[in-house]
């Protein structure tokens, strides 16, 4: 039935669009907590036990702040900006699997929402589209902080998106599918090396590819140490300077939920996703997930910002070179492989 | 089928508005955001007809890189410095609607030569099918059958990267080393580079300066914990007044 799936995949799509939410909330109190362990102080702690209801009052906080416009904005584009990083973030985990099937009330619901025969490009488009959030707002702004922020994350994210793309075609080359789904498959097979027994994650056979991976992500996401848009001692605050109130916060959740998509992303392409020692199953993707997490708050408090040449510098002159050089060798390894070198 | 064709309106119709926006805006990043509309209804339509492939590649090139450029180049020029965008200009506006009238009269006498339907090629349901997927069937047919305009398209844009990096090339080869240097170069410190001139050893003393003296009259709080330094009471813990 083909408006059951449908209905079934709307319900499933509803369901992870507020875990989402809810998780994106406690991102913030969890990033808060570590990077104040990190810097020897206490985090928040006063709201609730451990400070866990300390995202709730931000919201509510958040949502009882004015809304301003400037004076100067262009109206219409100033107010929608927001709206649209904050509407396609989400959209990115419609494809990660998150399980099999599973059997409710006599109907098989598959733990994705979208089984899409292209989804790491699409997964790649939302990313590219993305961008005209930080833009838009940027330039509705009609504040020079606001632009030059703008033209940062502009130059910045079309050049890690090159390098984001380019470090996943090794694995395209050895999964041979542009589907989440069979990378997964493909991944959840065992690696035989001598007397040892792998998992087949590409973590193991595309290293090089996970790192360029890991790089482009934290600059995509626009996190420290790439959070040039945002630099506080040179920009106020970049693009989202004139926001105020829940349009600022919009940016902030998208921010937010890009690095658990990401993260999600990462542990699927790279790490197997569900696949796990023991009883595979969500929990393991939640997991690695969290690893990646923590990784981006521990690199938030490890490293200083770049500075803009040195951003640029590193994209184009160290990590796509090192991506070509990984295309290169997977696709002479892979021809190698199939008998046809 | 029906409601495919309803959907296919809607999109038609919202592409075609944002390719109106585009001519009518008077601000270019107006403009720019009516194009990047009427691509993403172009994309939705390729995925109505099962082209997902292609839709996707539409968003990433057209709406994701060429169109996120042109609204770069656009707000590094100042608003006063760009051209004028509708009138005072005849001989720019006749051109327009003489090139206008070209490409209307090309892809009619396309359509009426070819009927809207087109030819159907070799490809059908079945076989694509049975090669694995029309991202997969499209891949066999470009690097086999169009192979020489793959690579000629290659050529071209290596080309072209090539000529944007001699541009940008500093000519004398100090330069180039010293931007080398310069990118490369962490800064841990202080932001300077390599190539500046070093400190004097000693700064020059203070002329008819005072220093100013240490000390000040807010005394330092010592506190092991947070409920040490704050009088707000802690979760769950009442604490007398």
């Amino acid at each position: 039935m083909e408006w059951q799936r449908l209905i079934v995949s709307y319900i499933v799509g509803f369901v992870l669009l507020n875990v989402l939410l809810g998780l994106m909330a406690y991102m913030t109190w969890f990033e808060r907590r570590v990077l104040a362990r990190m810097q020897h102080r206490v985090g928040p702690n006063r709201t609730g036990p451990f400070g866990l209801l300390q995202p709730i009052a931000d919201g509510i906080k958040l949502l009882a702040k004015e809304d301003i416009v400037p004076a100067n904005a262009d109206r219409l584009v100033f107010l929608v900006a927001p709206l649209l990083s904050f509407a396609l973030a989400p959209l990115g985990a419609a494809v990660i699997p998150f399980g099999d099937t599973l059997h409710l009330f006599g109907i098989d619901i598959p733990l994705l929402v979208a089984d899409i025969n292209v989804a790491v490009l699409y997964v790649l488009a939302l990313g590219s589209v993305g961008v005209y959030g930080i833009i838009l707002g940027g330039y509705a702004s009609g504040n020079r902080y606001s632009l030059l922020g703008a033209l940062r994350s502009t130059a910045q994210v079309i050049s890690y998106e090159l390098v984001l793309g380019l470090s996943l075609v090794g694995v395209l080359i050895l999964s041979g599918s542009l589907s989440l789904q069979d990378i997964l498959r493909e991944q959840q097979r065992s690696l035989v090396l001598g007397p040892l027994t792998l998992p087949n994650w590409y973590i193991l056979s595309q290293p090089l590819a996970f790192a360029l991976f890991l790089i482009a992500a934290v600059a995509e996401t626009n996190r420290a140490p790439f959070d040039l848009p945002e630099a506080e001692t040179e920009l106020v605050a970049g693009y989202f300077t004139e926001y105020s109130g829940f349009r600022f916060s919009f940016y902030f959740l998208a921010e937010y939920i890009n690095m658990i998509v990401v993260s999600l992303l990462a542990a699927t392409l790279f790490l197997g996703g569900i696949d796990g020692p023991i009883a595979d199953g969500v929990w393991w993707l939640a997991i690695k997930a969290l690893f990646f997490l923590f990784f981006y708050v521990w690199l938030r408090a490890t490293l200083p910002r770049f500075r803009y040449d040195q951003l640029m510098g590193l994209a184009w002159k160290v990590l796509l070179p090192l991506a070509l050089l990984n295309i290169a060798l997977t696709g002479l390894v892979r021809l190698w492989g199939i008998g046809a070198l | 089928m029906t409601v495919q064709v309803l959907v296919f309106w809607l999109l038609a119709l919202v592409a075609i508005l944002g390719a109106l926006g585009v001519v009518a805006a008077r601000n270019p990043i107006h403009s720019a955001i009516g194009l990047v509309l009427s691509f993403l209804n172009v994309a939705a339509i390729y995925l109505i007809a099962r082209a997902e492939f292609l839709a996707v590649v539409q968003v990433i090139v057209y709406a994701g890189a060429v169109i996120v450029l042109v609204v770069f180049v656009t707000m590094l020029v100042h608003p006063d410095d760009l051209p004028e965008f509708h009138g005072r200009r005849p001989l720019r506006i006749a051109t327009g609607l003489v090139l206008g009238l070209a490409l209307l009269a090309e892809v009619s006498a396309a359509i009426l030569a070819h009927g809207l339907r087109g030819t159907p090629g070799p490809w059908t349901d079945d076989t694509i099918a049975a090669v694995g997927g029309n991202t997969r069937a499209l891949g066999q047919v470009l690097y086999s059958d169009f192979m020489l305009a793959i690579q000629l398209t290659a050529l071209l844009l290596l080309a072209a990267t090539i000529g944007a990096i001699a541009l940008a090339r500093p000519e004398a080869v100090s330069e180039r080393l010293a931007a080398a240097r310069r990118v490369m170069t962490i800064s841990l410190a202080h932001p300077r580079g390599l190539d500046q001139p070093a400190l004097p050893a000693a700064l020059p003393e203070p002329q008819n300066g005072r220093v100013k003296e240490a000390g000040g009259g807010r005394p330092i709080v010592l506190a092991r914990t947070a409920d040490e330094f704050t009088e707000q009471p802690a979760w769950g813990e009442w604490r007398a007044r």
